[in-house]
């Protein structure tokens, strides 16, 4: 068990760095943008110059690379070019908003899958199985913004139930943080289940063809307590592994909902950084959403192993 | 001797086909058969809703949006179309290149995958959008190489099938060219999964691409796209809803066509992946 979670601990650092790099190399495509953006359009040459030596945006892409990898290892994400703050304290306050938006959209979206996913899988290839999976597509098609568009204007604008956007902390007014959290939780999770649903139904499909359910039917287990005892607790595993994936998505899909409903979290950050192109603002930004959807990928496929050894690993 | 056509197998194929071609048809003569030109102000019917005149009602600036919805299906098929080209030509490349090879190259080019793969696609798409600058020629750009992984894990899956298989040994054994046996041999049985993976490739080259120009990053105004229509129609929603419904709408039928035709082109291609 412990040389498991080495192994995967000793391949969770080499993809980090090589995440992080790519990241670098991403924002850093096109050079001297950051100091005209900062600068305006009117800055000087010489202005420009000064701007880019001071930042050291000047030293070869690798030099900059190590330099700021090495203070982001200590936490240390550098200040904004715009207003020399400090960008790490603020992206540490964010993590949460984020964090606590992407969990409560994730269990809209395990509410919807489990439900449906199990019917559709238990009544495999029939009329039932048919409308779910259909409606599966029909949730993951939506998109996200312009579902979100279409809540606010209905129970906010036209119903006045739920507050059109901006966000309250929990530790404030517990009833107002989630109000405000249930209009974009449900336009990321109901797009969210669109796939897990289908990957819900392949489990239970999977465990329908299983001995042990033949058995149980031989045996005379009625349906329901078929369902109950066995067919969902051994579906539930495989669905919580992938599904995983899902959730690193809803990580990234974050940007665009924040933006939305104007919730201060990591993605609204991002959206910040790039229009100021605010490299490290955008960069430190960019880099905890990463970070999140890779820890979350690592602990999923760690709860995997225990819960259940059989699955055997091969490869990498 | 007739064939029993089996309907079911088609079936999604049969429905889904004729939507996205009328996507398709709308698009290609939009100039023609447009009612109005998507671009002409006419301040005499400012957030005017639907009417005969204009079936979809008018934007903030007079413009009839019918026009501009079906202008704007242009710009999410040919981003679509080209994304999807430069991800499956280049994830099928890569793909097969690494299951050839094998060992370290295959190794490398698919850790690379992997770690591109593991960020979030409108992340990536932002940052990429943000440095290469705002046009749809880049939104293409970023999307198709969001694509790449997801193409190159398939075909490598794929190719590997086919080269484990007891004709191909055959082809080694006679001392076929390499080249020859990766062009004749793999190429053709990766070219069904990687088609059924196209249309879905597509249907999120379309989401992406409107995301993208809903935050302002993808089509400029006054061009229009479904993203930015959607996003021009949020600041009138009180008093002109149907700005942000009708691209909206066109975008979600679009999307789910395409998802459907990927399913029906999954039940065509491979009927024992019908699970």
């Amino acid at each position: 068990m412990l040389r498991l979670v080495l192994g995967r601990l000793a391949s969770f650092v080499p993809t980090l760095f090589v995440a992080s790099m790519v990241l670098f190399l991403a924002v850093n495509v096109v050079p001297g943008s950051a100091a005209r953006s900062a600068l305006g359009i009117h800055a000087t040459p010489q202005a420009l110059k000064r701007f880019e030596h001071q930042h050291g945006l000047d030293r070869p892409l690798a030099v900059q690379y190590v330099e700021w990898a090495g203070r982001a290892l200590r936490g240390d994400f550098g200040t904004s070019f715009q207003n020399a703050v400090a960008v790490g304290p603020d992206v540490r306050k964010r993590i949460p908003v984020t964090l606590q938006l992407a969990g409560m959209a994730f269990l809209v979206a395990v509410a919807i899958a489990i439900p449906l996913g199990l019917v559709a899988g238990f009544r495999h290839q029939s009329g039932t199985d048919g409308v779910v999976t259909t409606l599966a597509t029909l949730f993951g098609s939506t998109p996200n913004f312009w579902l979100a568009t279409l809540l606010i204007y209905l129970f906010s604008l036209r119903l006045g139930w739920l507050p059109t956007g901006g966000y309250t902390p929990f530790s404030e007014d517990p009833v107002a943080n989630l109000r405000g959290m249930l209009l974009p939780c449900i336009a990321l999770g109901v797009v969210s289940s669109g796939l897990l649903i289908r990957i819900m139904r392949t489990a239970v499909i999977e465990v329908m063809f299983s001995n042990f359910i033949e058995t149980a039917r031989s045996k005379g287990v009625s349906n329901f307590r078929l369902l109950t005892a066995h067919v969902v607790r051994n579906a539930l595993i495989p669905f919580f592994t992938v599904s995983a994936v899902e959730f690193g998505f809803l990580v990234g899909s974050v940007v665009i909902i924040e933006d939305v409903f104007r919730i201060p979290g990591i993605g609204s950050l991002v959206l910040v950084g790039i229009i100021n192109r605010d490299y490290p603002v955008l960069l430190a930004a960019a880099m905890s959403v990463t970070v999140i959807v890779l820890i979350v990928n690592l602990l999923v496929d760690l709860a995997a192993q225990v819960i259940d050894p059989r699955q055997v690993h091969t490869g990498s | 001797m007739l064939r029993r056509i089996n309907w079911r197998r088609y079936g999604l194929v049969v429905v889904t086909l004729p939507v996205v071609i009328l996507v398709f048809v709308a698009s290609a003569f939009a100039p023609v058969i447009a009612p109005y030109d998507p671009y002409a102000l006419d301040v005499l019917v400012m957030l005017e809703g639907p009417s005969e005149k204009h079936l979809l009602g008018t934007d903030e600036l007079g413009r009839d949006i019918l026009s501009r919805v079906m202008q704007a299906s242009r710009i999410s098929i040919v981003v679509g179309l080209v994304a999807v080209g430069i991800g499956a030509f280049g994830g099928t490349l890569i793909g097969l290149l690494a299951a050839w090879f094998g060992g370290k190259i295959d190794a490398v080019l698919m850790r690379f995958m992997d770690i591109v793969f593991c960020f979030p696609a409108i992340l990536l798409a932002v940052i990429l959008m943000a440095n290469l600058g705002t046009s749809v020629l880049n939104a293409m750009l970023a999307i198709g190489i969001i694509f790449i992984p997801g193409f190159a894990r398939l075909t490598r899956a794929v190719a590997q099938t086919v080269q484990r298989q007891p004709f191909l040994e055959a082809a080694i054994c006679l001392g076929v060219p390499g080249r020859r046996i990766v062009l004749r041999e793999i190429l053709p049985n990766v070219i069904g999964p990687v088609l059924v993976e196209a249309a879905v490739a597509f249907s999120y080259a379309v989401l992406l691409e409107s995301a993208l120009s809903f935050l302002g990053l993808g089509a400029q105004p006054p061009e229009p796209s479904w993203g930015n229509m959607i996003n021009t129609g949020r600041g009138f929603i009180d008093q002109a809803p149907w700005i942000s419904l009708a691209p909206g709408v066109a975008l979600f039928l679009t999307v789910f066509s395409f998802n459907l035709l990927g399913d029906g082109l999954r039940d065509v291609l491979d009927p024992k992946l019908r699970g």
